[in-house]
């Protein structure tokens, strides 16, 4: 090491991008050498939903995946309600991650909300990302006068409720008691998810955050190259939908995969896949 | 911790009360409560016997206060009997030693 | 009836196996039927989630025909809507990276619109070659168990919100005792022209409200006064005394700053005050301090009332008590005498002023002693002739060595003239 300074000697600024890193999760992968691809996850789960994507990326991208603050292993102590209260606060993230990395245009990779999220991101720190792969996004999930998102009000207040019900938090601490089986606390932590698990009381306010947004606006200012990617069938992300995003961006380009649910990059990876990479070759 | 144990007793001059153990922050309240429910006649004299006493703080000797107050007011007289050194002590440093009269003994106190 | 391993009367025998007939009949099962009519709902899914294959307790549930869901249904078209959400944010992913999924609470919507809480458990069932084939899923009716969870939610929810309202309302607490107890001491002692102060204090009470108490402030243009005292009794009562005692011993200063006048004076104020069923006392050293410019040194005039008598640290090495006989505890005559002192201070001299707390903390095995006057003196000579600082700082160590021996409020106070003199007389 260098003489005179101390092994664990890191430079200021290195140590707030370490704080980022630790807050986020970040995990960097795949090729040093090549261009940066940021998989952002969506509203319900964490990094891992990329888990299938990930091999498909490493060999010629670096790869960047990263929890928001209040999802996976994030730091939970950093949440605050005010900051998350709007798609702007988990943007921040985004912001943050990519500072933290000092990425230069990025190529962000987005599921559902986290597409959204991308958008505000790009336009907070246009330096910063320089792509948009957008995976089953949706601006606006509940109806309006001329748009239809596919949900109402009361359909966002049954998914808190059903959020309630499997109240993680809830069930580690409760499941001992209802089984009756305190002496074999293994038998309840089989009831609490691995993956996915956050805090219940974080999850109602990303769910409100998102499900609540409206981002049709900010669509029309997106300027870089942008892939929309959406299902045959998704329950929470209609054509209709993807259609809209794609004629809001422009110069964007619409694939729409053959695969059921809201989640293309785990129900049909290889089509997914191959559409990313696809998009990612064409960049200049 | 001795807890403080009380007993009182009649002498010719008037009620002794005995008081053992330590009074202190935690049990004066107990010497406050039988003093408030000892009747005393004008003339007499009320004799604190100290001989057993471990302990005396600051809310003790607000305590012997009391007492004073207790018999000052039913025109009776008071007296200390056998106080411990390191309470007498204490006693020279805040001037009550001028205040109650002080006795070596109960006997020397109630005048047997 | 159990089968042992010994051969068995041939009479048993034929009777052994018309009840093994019976037993079978009774339980009557068939795997089918099982299947069909099982206390649970039974539903097989394409990967997709297109509905291949359902039990009829499932059906009854639902309230649906099975020609109308079988290969036109799909898993999420049973749910309420914020149960599609659910499962598609959560649900499908898990299951799609554990390849089972169990206990998830979800609603299903029966025909009629009704909903009916269910707990649904998912596995993944993968072909020869690990492919995934096929989702297997069960629901059991979770109608009853979701009231009960609803009740212990709202109770958790009730005994989260007690719990941050008992927060709040502590924290409120304690910013307003914080304000007290700052009302109670000073919050920096005054320069003193050739002088320097230090002081200490220390509550042993959980609320922080102490009754020992001292300050430090100017009588006029050259003397200023000084006290240190200890009210007898702890927690927010003797918090009360302490505050009529600082203010009154403040104000009888500036009218009159004799040490025996002011003295008087609080003795009249505390005895007027709580001289009813619940009598209040306090001891207290007052006193003043007249520096000389041109000799540097500086004359003490203290009086004390019941309170143990100061230290001086001398410049030599040696320290004494300040003796004051006779000062009566403030509050309990009428009229109490109170004992005068004097003593001139010069450089390198420190008058120290200390409550009971120091002296009568619990030393030793066993906690049983206590540190003693004679302790306190000789741990001044140890240090005599130091400025107040470092002296302040020696008794501070002092006092944390007495860990949990130290169980009463102290409060410390030393009033130094520097051993080497400024050659200037502008402050710096």
């Amino acid at each position: 090491m260098c003489p005179g300074v101390p092994e664990w000697w890191v430079e200021p600024e290195r140590l707030l991008g370490m704080e980022i890193e630790r807050r986020n999760n970040v995990t960097v992968t795949g090729n040093p050498h090549g261009r940066t691809v940021v998989l952002a996850h969506g509203f319900g789960c964490d990094q891992n939903m990329w888990r299938l994507t990930v091999p498909a990326l490493v060999e010629d991208y670096r790869v960047v995946l990263f929890d928001y603050v209040g999802s996976g292993r994030s730091d939970l102590s950093a949440f605050s309600e005010a900051r998350y209260a709007s798609l702007s606060g988990y943007a921040q993230d985004v912001v943050d991650v990519c500072e933290a990395l000092d990425l230069r245009g990025a190529v962000f990779v987005g599921h559902s909300v986290s597409s959204m999220i991308g958008v505000l991101a790009a336009g907070m720190a246009p330096e910063r990302i320089g792509a948009l792969v957008m995976v089953a996004p949706s601006p606006r999930y509940i109806d309006d006068e001329g748009y239809r998102g596919g949900f109402t009000a009361e359909d966002i207040d049954e998914l808190l409720d059903s959020l309630e019900s499997n109240y993680l938090g809830w069930s580690a601490a409760m499941a001992p008691v209802i089984m009756g089986n305190a002496e074999r606390p293994e038998l309840g932590e089989e009831l609490t998810n691995s993956f996915c698990a956050t805090d219940p009381a974080m999850a109602r306010v990303f769910a409100r955050t998102t499900f609540l947004s409206d981002s049709r606006e900010e669509l029309k200012a997106v300027s870089v190259p942008t892939l929309v990617l959406d299902c045959t069938q998704d329950a929470i992300a209609p054509r209709e939908v993807g259609a809209f995003v794609h004629q809001s961006i422009p110069g964007s380009t619409l694939l729409t995969l053959d695969a059921t649910g809201h989640c293309p990059h785990m129900s049909a990876p290889e089509a997914t896949n191959d559409a990313i990479t696809g998009f990612l070759a064409g960049l200049r | 911790m001795s807890p403080l144990n009380l007993a009182v007793r009649d002498a010719p001059t008037g009620p002794v009360v005995e008081v053992k153990g330590e009074l202190d922050y935690d049990t004066s309240a107990d010497l406050r409560d039988l003093l408030a429910a000892l009747p005393l006649k004008p003339g007499q004299r009320l004799v604190l016997d100290l001989a057993r006493m471990e302990f005396c703080d600051s809310s003790g000797i607000s305590t012997l206060i009391v007492a004073r107050n207790h018999a000052q007011s039913a025109g009776a007289d008071v007296a200390l009997a056998a106080v411990p050194a390191s309470t007498l002590r204490v006693l020279r440093v805040v001037g009550l030693d001028q205040i109650f009269p002080l006795h070596p003994d109960a006997e020397s106190a109630t005048g047997t | 009836m159990c089968r042992t391993g010994q051969q068995s009367d041939p009479h048993d025998a034929g009777g052994e196996k018309t009840s093994d007939a019976a037993f079978a009949a009774l339980l009557e099962d068939s795997t089918e039927e099982l299947y069909e009519c099982a206390p649970c709902g039974y539903l097989s899914t394409l990967m997709d989630g297109t509905i291949a294959k359902i039990n009829k307790t499932l059906l009854d549930w639902l309230g649906l025909e099975r020609e109308a869901v079988v290969g036109r249904m799909r898993f999420t078209d049973l749910l309420t809507m914020g149960g599609k959400l659910y499962h598609e944010t959560h649900f499908a992913p898990l299951l799609r990276m554990q390849g089972e999924l169990g206990g998830v609470a979800l609603e299903i919507r029966k025909a009629d619109g009704v909903r009916m809480p269910v707990l649904v458990s998912s596995v993944v069932k993968h072909g020869a070659t690990g492919e995934p084939l096929l989702i297997r899923t069960t629901f059991f009716d979770a109608r009853d168990r979701r009231a009960y969870e609803e009740e212990l939610l709202r109770a958790r929810k009730a005994a989260e919100e007690a719990h941050r309202q008992a927060e709040a309302d502590r924290a409120r607490l304690q910013d307003a005792l914080a304000v007290l107890q700052s009302s109670l001491l000073p919050d920096i002692l005054p320069r003193i022209p050739g002088m320097e102060t230090a002081a200490h204090y220390r509550t042993a009470s959980p609320d922080r409200l102490g009754g020992d108490f001292y300050d430090v402030f100017p009588i006029d243009a050259t003397r200023f006064a000084f006290f240190l005292g200890d009210v007898c009794g702890k927690g927010p009562q003797a918090a009360a005394v302490t505050s009529l005692t600082r203010y009154t011993l403040r104000a009888a200063a500036l009218h009159d700053p004799d040490p025996v006048s002011a003295l008087s004076t609080l003795n009249r104020a505390v005895h007027e005050r709580y001289s009813g069923g619940d009598p209040r006392y306090c001891t207290a050293i007052f006193g003043t301090l007249e520096p000389d410019p041109g000799t540097g040194q500086v004359t003490v005039r203290l009086a004390s009332g019941g309170h143990p008598p100061a230290l001086v640290l001398r410049a030599d090495g040696t320290a004494d008590f300040l003796p004051t006989p006779g000062g009566l505890l403030i509050g309990i005559l009428p009229n109490a005498p109170f004992a005068p002192a004097t003593t001139t201070l010069g450089p390198g001299d420190t008058l120290l002023l200390y409550t009971d707390g120091l002296t009568e903390a619990r030393t030793g095995e066993g906690r049983s002693a206590l540190y003693g006057d004679e302790a306190l003196r000789a741990f001044a000579t140890d240090h005599a002739g130091r400025p107040p600082s470092a002296v302040m700082e020696a008794l501070t160590g002092l006092l944390d060595g007495f860990g949990d021996g130290l169980d009463d409020d102290t409060a410390l106070l030393a009033l130094g003239v520097p051993a080497a003199r400024p050659t200037t007389g502008t402050p710096t």
